[in-house]
């Protein structure tokens, strides 16, 4: 941890505070100015609409551009009260503030640095903003086909649908599902063409050959330009975000007085956040499925058990008794134990010390020979194959319940037409 | 058919999907848009390309007089560089001229591999004119003839000064340089124009130089970062932990409310757990146990997987409990992300970008295919979830009227 010398006569903080809080503005996206940091402590009026845009920059999922600018203060403000609140971020003032930027200043502030203090946010938005100079694939599944949003109420609202329409609305999907599989194929192809093409060329011998941006680059030097700019671009926000981590405990000290000049909140009553009304409910649906399968699989164990349970005693009285008897069966109970914990941690752990997260490089190489920390496509290829297979159970198991239901209701509710499920 | 709101849902969800899959779509167009014109002929124009295989790096970087050659050396050159034109210069004749506009840009990598880089007839082929950024100033600058005196005048051939419109710049080469260079030549000068391809020559490009120091110096500050976050200051973590204390008692609330998030991700565990369990029991019930030993394990680990099943269901109740009691705040807008930006961040990132190493286009397809289907059999687990979900809906509903 680096600290700036300063003079005895000013304080210690003097000198390191305002470089903290400028390596802060500088690693944030479109980040304000040191000033209005300060004028925040103060809860002057005149920071407060950077402060809700800044948040607004922060807790969007989506990513930056010119549609984020277009939204107005009230509706940013709005979003980023209903973002918090669901974080569990536990300040009711922030909930109470007005929407038109007036004032509040102060409370933003504390909210972004909690928002700082739970989560590496000047990086995670760095990552956000990346320029991928490689040929890049990720290998979790997070982004492959995520929903752009919540699915918007159907516009042609009254009347009960007609199932030959969500028949058809199956079918195009399907085949939208047989396009991509068929386009994706033939990026691959060429992908790889260009790398065959380009090997020898890189500096980095690691890398061997050029991606597709960098090729691009050779092809188009204004574009070329661009790239390089930005690029220097975000190494200059890199070095800022360093400065930030370096300079960090000043920042947090200050922090706590700005905390302690607010006054301390009376708990709350029953004071429910303001919260859209478009907002899908997390609801109980979720849970009632997984208690079911559990209660089903409960079931089925019970029986189990229960069967070779008997059978084994039966079978363990035939056999003798003796030391060696016992040891082997203390050992099977211990190796039993031992699976069964490590079961356990694959879903206790929440991103277990799992294949990374992220986007990874895609490099060519003849003998496909990886470092230590480079993932192989051949080990890749098996994980997936297992997440098929277990998603595919899934399915299968999720279409029969489907089927049940269906029967149930259509005994239940007389006129019912038998829609087959979304299915292969 | 299903009751009109529910059927709803499904259909907006099926919209939904589409509208996924039209996105992805849309971005496999673009890259394969960009991918097929890179490997048709193209040019790789300006200074950018062609530069002669990576002697040591020093060589490049050094802005130093120290690499300059002789006066003799420079006479000589410049003698040969003069008979060279005037070759090129009879041998082309006019009709090149102006063929490749863009040319002047190019400049001969050495006089040996320069024909047709004269005044008058821009080079045949970029692929011949060996155009090479010997330093970092963009093509402009160096079309600059009065060769810059500022610049690397070690760099560069004084008769070079002499070649304004063609901008001509050679770059002083080494004897050493100047024999690659021969060898180059003779494979290198087709009397035809050739398109450059990536097929044929893509081996022979070369990333410049500024480029390469922004890259190395862009991917250092990563891996810096990334070791700074391991290794936090002791400091830091404590004081903001703290802070979060802080807030926490300042604030009005006792007992934190479970949020949302938080609420999906307990449930996304217990899901997880279900079908973990779910495989080992079917695992473990179809096998076949071949003696007494196996099947003691196998009823050990049965009995196991049914007390784990237990604690799971318990959790579950627990968290339905309190979910009914306490509302969970609500939702940010937009569909909690299955990619939550916690996946670019969260335990332990590596920031720098690891790599993917693949051996044949077959191997990568693969890949590439095992992806999408797993992506779309998300999708329609997700789907059938939907319908799952509102029939149970429709089901209490029928139910709840037909006690009424």
């Amino acid at each position: 941890m680096r600290r700036r010398r300063v003079d005895p006569a000013a304080g210690a903080r003097a000198g390191a505070l305002p470089e903290a809080i400028a390596a802060l503005s500088r690693s944030l996206p479109s980040g304000p100015s040191p000033e209005i940091f300060r004028r925040a402590k103060f809860d002057r009026p005149e920071a407060t609409s950077a402060l809700w845009q800044l948040l607004f920059r922060v807790l969007s999922p989506l990513p930056a551009g010119n549609a984020l600018a277009s939204i107005a203060l009230e509706v940013q403000a709005r979003l980023v009260k209903s973002a918090l609140c669901s974080q569990g971020y536990p300040r009711l003032a922030l909930a109470q503030l007005p929407e038109d930027g007036s004032k509040g200043s102060r409370e933003l502030l504390l909210a972004l640095s909690w928002l700082l203090a739970r989560g590496p946010v000047p990086e995670q938005m760095l990552a956000q903003t990346r320029v991928p100079l490689g040929d890049e694939m990720t290998v979790c599944q997070c982004e492959a086909l995520a929903s752009l949003g919540p699915p918007a109420p159907h516009l042609e609202a009254e009347g009960p649908v007609d199932v030959r329409h969500v028949q058809w609305l199956m079918g195009k999907l399907r085949f939208r599902w047989r396009q991509l599989v068929s386009s994706q194929q033939e990026q691959c192809a060429l992908l790889s063409k260009i790398h065959l093409y380009t090997r020898g060329c890189h500096s980095d011998q690691n890398l061997g050959h050029l991606s597709v941006t960098e090729a691009e680059m050779l092809r188009d030097p204004e574009g070329g330009q661009k790239l390089l700019r930005t690029l220097e671009h975000e190494s200059r926000r890199l070095e800022a975000v360093l400065a930030w981590r370096r300079a960090e405990p000043v920042f947090w000290q200050w922090m706590d007085t700005v905390l302690g000049t607010c006054a301390p909140e009376a708990p709350a009553a029953a004071s429910q956040p303001t919260f859209l009304p478009w907002v899908p409910e997390c609801g109980d649906g979720e849970l009632e499925l997984v208690a079911r399968e559990l209660q089903t699989l409960e079931e089925e164990l019970r029986e189990a058990v229960e069967r070779r349970r008997v059978a084994w005693e039966a079978k363990a009285r035939g056999c003798g008794r003796g030391p060696e008897w016992s040891a082997a069966r203390r050992a099977s109970r211990e190796t039993v134990e031992k699976e069964l914990g490590a079961l356990q941690r694959c879903w206790e752990q929440d991103s277990g010390p799992a294949p990374a997260h992220g986007p990874h490089r895609l490099v060519r190489r003849e003998d496909g020979a990886a470092g230590d920390r480079d993932l192989r496509a051949a080990e890749l290829i098996r994980t997936l194959r297992s997440q098929e297979a277990c998603l595919e159970a899934v399915l299968r198991q999720l279409q029969g319940q489907c089927r049940q239901e269906l029967a149930g209701l259509a005994g239940a509710l007389p006129g019912l037409i038998w829609i087959p499920p979304p299915g292969r | 058919m299903l009751p009109a709101d529910c059927s709803r849902r499904l259909v907006a969800e099926l919209q939904g999907a589409l509208d996924a899959c039209a996105h992805r779509q849309l971005q496999l167009e673009q890259s394969l848009r960009v991918c097929r014109r890179l490997l048709q002929a193209w040019e790789p124009t300006g200074t950018w390309a062609w530069e002669p295989p990576p002697e040591p790096e020093t060589n490049e970087e050094d802005p130093l007089p120290a690499c300059t050659p002789s006066p003799q050396d420079l006479k000589e050159l410049e003698f040969l560089t003069q008979a060279l034109e005037k070759a090129v210069r009879v041998r082309r004749g006019i009709t090149k001229a102006g063929e490749r506009n863009k040319a002047p840009s190019l400049k001969p990598r050495s006089i040996v591999t320069s024909p047709g880089t004269t005044a008058s007839t821009p080079p045949q082929s970029p692929g011949q004119a060996g155009g090479h950024a010997s330093d970092r100033r963009p093509t402009k600058g160096l079309r600059q003839t009065t060769v810059p005196a500022k610049g690397r005048p070690e760099r560069r051939l004084p008769s070079v000064r002499d070649r304004t419109r063609a901008g001509i710049g050679a770059r002083a080469p080494r004897p050493g340089a100047g024999l690659r260079n021969q060898h180059m030549a003779p494979s290198a000068a087709p009397q035809a124009p050739e398109a450059f391809t990536l097929k044929e020559k893509g081996h022979l490009l070369r990333l410049p130089a500024a480029f390469r120091k922004a890259a190395s110096q862009n991917s250092s500050l990563w891996a810096q970062l990334s070791s700074m976050q391991t290794s936090d200051s002791m400091d830091a973590a404590a004081a903001k932990t703290q802070f979060l204390r802080n807030i926490q008692t300042a604030s009005g609330g006792s007992q934190p409310r479970l949020s949302a998030a938080e609420v999906e991700a307990e449930a996304r565990r217990l899901r997880k757990a279900c079908s973990l369990l779910r495989l080992r029991v079917r695992e473990e019930l179809s096998a076949a146990p071949m003696d007494w030993m196996q099947e003691y394990r196998c009823l050990l680990t049965l009995e196991g997987l049914q007390a784990m099943v237990g604690q799971c269901l318990q959790r579950l109740q627990e968290l339905r409990a309190a979910v009914a009691e306490r509302p969970p705040l609500p939702c940010p807008v937009g569909r909690p992300p299955r990619a939550s930006p916690s996946c670019g961040g969260g335990a332990e990132p590596t920031w720098s970008p690891q790599l993917l190493v693949y051996s044949s286009t077959q191997e990568l397809q693969t890949l590439a295919a095992l992806k999408l289907r797993v992506a779309v059999l998300d999708q329609q687990i997700h789907l059938e979830k939907v319908l799952l979900e509102e029939e149970m809906g429709v089901q209490q509903r029928s139910a709840a009227l037909r006690r009424t």
